[in-house]
């Protein structure tokens, strides 16, 4: 068929154009003005017609004009539109050069369809392969989108390598559901679980405390994709944009595309960096003299030994000042015929982390194929591979003394701790262990090795002059075997049965999880005479998600085996998952001329995770709009040439968790007799999901022919039936109960200005300021005020109370004292500043990123006051009246009074999280050096937070001791400390 | 056109796919039996199960349980490098109704009484086989069980009261004070005893090794004599105290650690022995009361509860020097009540009565100790001293100094170390109950 097409339309070419009367056969080329190369697969339109071409693998094109004058319009994605007058047919060859405002990109705004962005109704953040990765190599992929777009909340968990990220996208949407937001890679949905590790918590009792929240920071997976293989990041902030993801859209859906290739000459492109991580903020020493360890010890005589012996050690450089390598090796390759083309690449990331023995190391395979059946029939492919393996050490809080951020907290200089020739540990004379001994011995390693697929098929069944209809399919699977390997050697001090210990413990987490999802859709476009295009689309769509983590503790080691049938006990825990989802979704907009351009669509939606499996829940949105500058009475003005007001309005879902509707034994043993026994939390048969409503307007504007370009948002979204992991009397026999019963509300502002200051031939500098800020509330609880997230009144937590802040802090200030308001984990705005400098082959980009307000329960400090180690100790900072002692004031007038003020602080920060400076060796150079076959060498330096500005009193104010979902983000207990990184690159195109 | 014809076959295909899989199937739940499943109908094969899980559930959190016991009647202290609150909320008596220290007794002991109120609604609703006998053996023990765990939770809260009635989770009873919880734990466990005397000769069931001597209806019978004993010993009823004891297990002349126990093991899911600490630590420690070496008299062996530390371990201006050494290793058994205690509860019962009798009792006691015969006044007076202090050492560390100094009206006399400390004689109900 397709060779008879191809026959066809030669034939007509070899005998109309020559015969034409009105219309004319329109030829050219289009030029990539980046690369002067043929821009290959550029669109090519009449204007005001349906008539239209894209460019070939030569990029030339050829187009009929019915009649002339007429004008054609040029674009292509990541390029500046450009329009050509024909008085008279002649040959048309045009340069298209790189959009720097981004107008001319396309976002997407269906499940099967796309909008230009400067037709949407919403604010869709997106984030270019340049901005994501371009300027300093990202450790994760969640990492890199902290400051680049407004609206989120981007907060790092701690600093151990792999990342273990929250994003949150206009405020927290959700208290005890799913807060982050839903990703999606070339239309497979990806899991983004964190699951914590077997035999960690085992060790360090943290969660026996009363908290039943994972303490141990796990990855939280989306940190395996690798960032080099994204072409672009789409932001879907709240239901008012995500409503056609239905009950997995309200915490917000990112949206990346990867790389594909394009037809013409075989691309191989190169790259290595090199450097190296040091911690951003160590906390120093307490100023110690032999005076001091004798009023605080009674250890002035160790002290004076061991500094004569020159024994007396800083043990938090000792163990957080490591410089950590970091290797980034990419080779990519893309290229194809006009029929399929392809994107290959392969990357591996080896990062030592600043702890010795911890660090992250990624392989990432990826290969994107695409291919034309005819003409009509598109088929897209992509994989990707992925192996990683991360050493995380063993941090934050606990409850024996046995991680080595506590242990730090006892921890003294004249403490001798290291081994002897034959590699024994002393014991920690104040401490349950040795932390050297501890980094040296034990083991939590993540490793996981992950398959992602996706396809797309994308069939044109039908297209006439005024219509075409379009049948798109997708499907796509993520599959991952994540092994967890926690290993405490029995040679450890708080192993050891002498001490207490249990001989050692080796366990093993077996992770199994597959996301499968299908999808089929129709989109029916229709063009009226007047310009007025109707885009219908309809669809289905399947997700099925199924997961089972089994985890084994085995404790008392036979000799140095791991294995956990090599153990006197074994314990063993499995969690099973499945849920399948179902929906389907109706679009319909309408583009009047590209004046006024309406939305109108609804999703329905059930799930096995509902109360009923089989009823649909829907979520409706509609969006308006218009863009002024195109009506006849806008006329030419270059002050202000484009202004668009826009509104959106859209409802989205959270699922309830997995097995909230249940209320399930847990099993125990008792004498060897297995036994059953009622569960913390009790089930909810009638849970449905929690409903977000979103409204949002503003408006974008062009100022000078887009030399300075405005968004500005307003809005309001509304949670309803919150998911709510809620108190419940204790004496009913469970601790909470999943109940929806609720209602919270995000009001926010984000402002955005991009300026392309200069332009000239030597030198462009182009800078965007946004600014933005979310203030939420509690409207409504239907269950009595409850806390979540912390330890208790004494020590600060979090407050769910009816009109006030959904992230407040609470506490008591005193003994007796009523509780009250501390603090407030949400930011009063943030700020974040972009620059890119380009002077001849000079490139400078910077970010910076200023987050005001947003308070931290930071127990770090209160620990090492316990152990007399503070740096500040000495200090009379914390004491209003400045007469105590912090550490003194932190226990006596702190804890010990009931009040939890000292320990809620200011976690506002100002921080370059990126800066990068590249050299781009001149293409005549190369061409003279390299006969033609090297082109693009550039080299260049650049750093991730290089220059951070706070007042907290720890590490870093991004941290959190609880992971990243729900509210509990910014409490610390001693984590693992953030890192900088310094990094040189080098890279070619072969 | 082939490809053409397999287009519109795969279309086809996806189009009929997509409409059949509009009903969904599955939402169970898949990690674990549901609660209704024994409280529906208990089987006969389920009961083990949930008397086990009964059992393992009153060993839950009993570290925090019998720590702040402990602590409040100033036996030991616990100090921890990882909570502070050991040593700062509990013992200068600013207890928080949302910590731990406040919630997690509670919490527990009300999950056992869940499972145990579980049971009996499946006992009542069971379409198994069990006789009459049977039903009231199970309906025995579960109601003593029940009966301590409500005791251990109204010691706790005293006059701010607990509930009795939380079978229905929706509708929970009301809050009773001490005096009408004690009241209710006296006729649940008389109730229990009629039962357990109607049950048969066995159990359709098993008990752990901690209930040795205690596992048929007639042994377990004599632990929940013993049991409503100490009940009826707080209200003051000495009169029953005589006649429960000599039903219950009390033996003058047997071994005093004879008993009911919580055992602990470290295979699979079961429970280690939380209170058990290795001597001579830094990290975790629980230290003796400096006073309770102090008030020692001379070669008391019970003193051997605690073992003098390399050196001494300090916390906030508190300080130990004995390290609390009860159990010795990290499966050890707890107890729930030992013959010890029901001497000396048969001694307190005749102080006024009949004194005589009284020290007859607390010379058992004192000989088993090792510091002779009780030789001073026999006045009801000196006779509470006496048995206060041999109770003291005789039950140390397993968390009755604070209860006994409480309903003697003499916690006032308990020692504080720092000037801001304070001895509260009750805990706070926590905030949850919105009481």
């Amino acid at each position: 068929m397709y060779k008879i097409l191809k026959s066809k339309l030669f034939l007509c070419l070899l005998f109309f154009v020559p015969i034409a009367i009105y219309s004319q056969q329109i030829t050219g080329t289009v030029t990539d003005g980046v690369t002067n190369m043929p821009l290959v697969g550029a669109n090519v339109i009449v204007k005001g017609t349906t008539t239209g071409t894209i460019t070939d693998f030569d990029g030339k094109f050829s187009i009929k004009v019915n009649s002339l004058p007429a004008t054609l319009v040029f674009s292509s994605i990541g390029f500046t539109t450009l329009e050509e007058k024909l008085t008279t047919a002649r040959v048309v060859n045009v340069t298209l050069q790189e959009s720097a405002t981004a107008l001319d990109e396309i976002i997407i705004s269906g499940l099967a369809s796309s909008v230009k962005r400067t037709n949407a109704a919403n604010s869709v953040a997106s984030i270019s392969s340049e901005r994501l990765s371009g300027v300093t190599p990202p450790q994760t992929l969640d990492g890199a989108l902290a400051g680049k777009f407004t609206g989120a909340l981007v907060t790092s968990n701690s600093g151990a390598p792999g990342g273990g990220m929250s994003v949150k996208l206009r405020g927290v949407t959700s208290i005890n559901g799913n807060s982050q937001p839903l990703y999606i890679i070339d239309g497979v949905y990806i899991d983004n679980s964190s699951i914590s590790s077997g035999g960690l918590n085992t060790v360090s009792g943290a969660a026996s405390g009363g908290n039943p929240s994972s303490q141990d920071n796990a990855t939280n997976r989306i940190a395996d994709i690798n960032p080099d293989d994204i072409a672009n990041v789409e932001i879907l902030k709240g239901a008012s944009a995500s409503a056609i993801y239905g009950s997995r859209g309200a915490a917000g859906v990112i949206i990346i595309t990867t790389k594909k290739g394009k037809s013409g000459k075989t691309n191989i492109n190169f790259s290595q960096s090199v450097g190296f991580n040091e911690v951003i903020n160590l906390q120093g020493q307490r100023n110690w003299t032999a005076a001091l360890a004798e009023s605080e010890f009674g250890e002035g005589a160790l002290y004076t030994a061991a500094e004569a012996a020159g024994t007396l050690r800083d043990y938090e450089k000792e163990i957080f000042g490591e410089k950590g390598f970091i290797s980034n090796t990419s080779v990519s390759m893309s290229g194809g015929s006009d029929k399929t083309t392809f994107y290959g690449g392969l990357t591996r990331n080896q990062e030592d982390g600043i702890v010795k023995r911890t660090g992250y190391d990624k392989t990432s395979l990826r290969l994107n194929v695409d291919h034309k059946f005819t003409d009509n029939i598109k088929l897209s492919m992509v994989s990707n591979y992925i192996n990683s393996s991360a050493d995380r050490g063993f941090f934050n809080n606990d409850n024996t003394g046995t991680t080595l951020g506590v242990a730090l907290t006892s921890t003294r200089p004249w403490d001798y701790l290291l081994p002897d020739a034959n590699g024994n540990y002393p014991d920690h004379p104040n401490n349950s262990s040795n932390p050297l001994q501890t980094r040296d011995l034990m083991t939590n390693n993540e490793t996981t090795k992950r398959f992602i697929t996706g396809g797309t098929l994308d069939i044109n069944l039908y297209k006439g002059d005024k219509s075409d209809l379009q049948f798109v399919a997708k499907a796509g699977s993520d599959h991952y075997t994540l092994t967890s390997t926690v290993i405490f050697p029995k040679e450890l001090q708080f192993m050891r049965p002498d001490q207490g210990g249990v001989n050692g413990v080796s366990a093993i987490t077996n992770t199994t999880n597959t996301n499968a999802n299908y999808s089929a859709f129709l989109v029916h476009n229709y063009r009226t005479d007047d310009d007025i295009s109707f885009t219908t689309q309809a669809g289905v769509t399947n997700e099925q998600f199924s997961q089972n983590v089994v985890r084994v503790v085995a404790s008392d080691l036979i000799a140095s085996e791991t294995n956990v049938d090599q153990a006197a006990n074994q314990a063993v825990n499995q969690f099973r998952l499945e849920q399948e989802d179902f929906g389907f979704f109706v679009q319909e907009s309408v583009n009047y001329q590209d004046k006024l351009i309406a939305t109108l669509g609804i999703r329905g939606d059930k799930s096995t995770n509902n109360g009923d499996i089989n009823e649909l829940f829907y979520y409706p949105k509609g969006s308006l709009a218009a863009n002024l500058h195109n009506f006849d009475f806008w006329g030419d003005n270059e002050t202000i040439n484009r202004l668009k007001p826009r509104i959106a309005y859209g409802e989205a879902g959270t699922f309830a968790a997995f097995g909230s509707l249940f209320t399930i034994y847990g099993s125990t043993g008792i004498d060897g007799n297995v036994g059953i026994v009622v569960p913390t939390i009790r089930g909810n048969a009638a849970i449905s999901p929690e409903r977000q409503s979103e409204l949002e307007f503003g408006f974008d504007a062009g100022f000078l022919n887009d030399k300075i370009s405005l968004e500005f948002t307003y809005y309001k979204k509304q949670v309803d039936d919150l998911l709510l992991n809620a108190n419940i009397a204790p004496s009913t026999g469970y601790v909470n109960e999943w109940v929806n019963a609720g209602t919270l509300e995000n009001k926010g502002l984000e402002i955005g200005i991009n300026v392309n200051a200069i332009e000239s031939e030597d030198f462009s500098w182009d800078t965007g300021i946004s600014w933005y800020k979310n203030k939420s509330e509690m409207t409504k609880l239907n269950v009595p005020t409850f806390n979540l997230g912390g330890f208790g009144n004494s020590l600060g937590q979090f407050q769910i109370e009816e009109g006030k802040s959904v992230t407040q802090i609470v506490g008591t200030t005193g003994p007796g004292t009523p509780v009250s308001v501390l603090g407030d984990a949400e930011p009063d705005f943030q700020v974040s500043f972009t620059n890119k400098l380009v002077y001849k082959d000079f490139t400078m980009s910077f970010l910076w990123h200023w987050k005001q307000g947003g308070d931290n329960i930071n127990l770090s400090k209160l620990l090492s006051d316990f152990g007399g180690t503070s740096a500040d100790f000495d200090d009379f900072d914390v004491d209003p009246a400045g007469l105590i002692r912090n550490g003194d004031y932190r226990i006596d007038n702190g804890l010990n009074a009931g009040n939890a003020k000292p320990f809620v602080e200011d976690a506002s920060y100002l921080r370059l999280r990126e800066i990068g400076l590249y050299y781009s060796l001149p293409k005549e150079n190369l061409d003279k050096w390299f006969n033609g076959i090297v082109s693009n060498v550039k080299i260049g330096l650049s750093g991730n937070n290089l220059i951070n500005i706070f007042d907290y009193n720890s590490y870093d104010p991004e941290v959190s001791n609880f992971g990243g979902n729900g509210l509990s983000t910014g409490v610390e207990v001693t984590p693992f400390p953030s890192s900088k990184r310094y990094m040189f690159h080098l890279s070619a195109q072969f | 056109m082939k490809i053409t014809i397999k287009i519109y076959l795969l279309i086809f295909t996806i189009g009929v796919w997509s409409f059949t899989s509009c009903t969904l199937e599955g939402g169970e739940s898949l990690n674990g039996a549901s609660t209704s499943s024994i409280s529906d109908d208990l089987s006969r094969g389920e009961l083990p199960q949930a008397i086990s899980g009964v059992l393992s559930d009153m060993r839950d959190r009993l570290n925090t349980q019998i720590d702040v016991q402990c602590i409040l009647g100033r036996e030991y202290y616990y100090f921890t490098n990882s909570d502070p609150r050991f040593e700062g909320d509990v013992v200068n008596g600013n207890l928080d109704d949302n910590t731990f220290y406040t919630t997690a007794p509670w919490g527990s002991r009300y999950a056992a009484i869940k499972d145990i109120n579980l049971a009996l609604t499946g006992l009542e609703n069971t379409t198994a086989d069990f006789s009459e006998e049977e039903k009231a053996a199970i309906r025995g023990v579960l109601n003593t069980l029940k009966a301590n765990e409500l005791l251990t939770v109204a010691n706790n809260q005293y006059t701010n009261g607990i509930r009795i009635d939380v079978v229905d989770p929706d509708n929970l009873g009301p809050f009773v004070g001490y005096t009408e919880a004690l009241a209710a734990i006296n006729d649940l466990l008389t109730t229990a005893a009629s039962d357990l005397a109607s049950g048969g000769t066995s159990f359709p069931f098993s008990l752990t090794t901690g209930y040795e001597g205690f596992d048929t209806p007639a042994g377990f019978l004599e632990f929940n004599k013993g049991l409503n004993a100490r009940v009826e010993a707080y209200r003051g009823n000495y009169t029953n105290v005589r006649s429960l004891l000599g039903d219950s297990f009390m033996d003058m002349t047997g071994n005093l650690n004879k008993g009911v126990y919580h055992t602990f093991s470290l295979s699979g899911a079961d429970q280690a022995n939380p209170l058990f600490i290795a001597l001579n630590q830094e990290a975790n420690v629980r230290v003796a009361h400096t006073s309770f070496t102090d008030d020692a008299l001379a070669n008391d062996s019970r003193v051997d509860k605690v073992v003098l530390r390399d050196s001494p371990r300090e916390a906030s201006d508190l300080v130990g020097t004995h390290d609390v050494w009860i159990y010795k290793s990290n499966i050890d058994a707890v107890p729930l009540i030992r013959n010890e205690e029901l001497i000396l509860l048969y001694a307190e019962a005749n102080m006024v009565s009949s004194p005589a009798d009284a020290v007859a009792a607390i010379d058992v006691i004192r000989n088993a100790a090792g510091v002779g015969p009780y030789l001073g006044l026999q006045t009801p007076a000196a006779l509470e001293d006496e048995i206060l202090f041999q109770r003291r050492y005789s039950l140390f560390g397993e968390g009755h100094r604070w209860i006994d100094m409480r309903r003697f009206d003499r916690l006032d006399e308990l020692p504080k170390d720092r000037v801001a400390d304070k001895i509260p004689d009750a805990i706070p109900v926590p905030a949850n109950e919105n009481k």
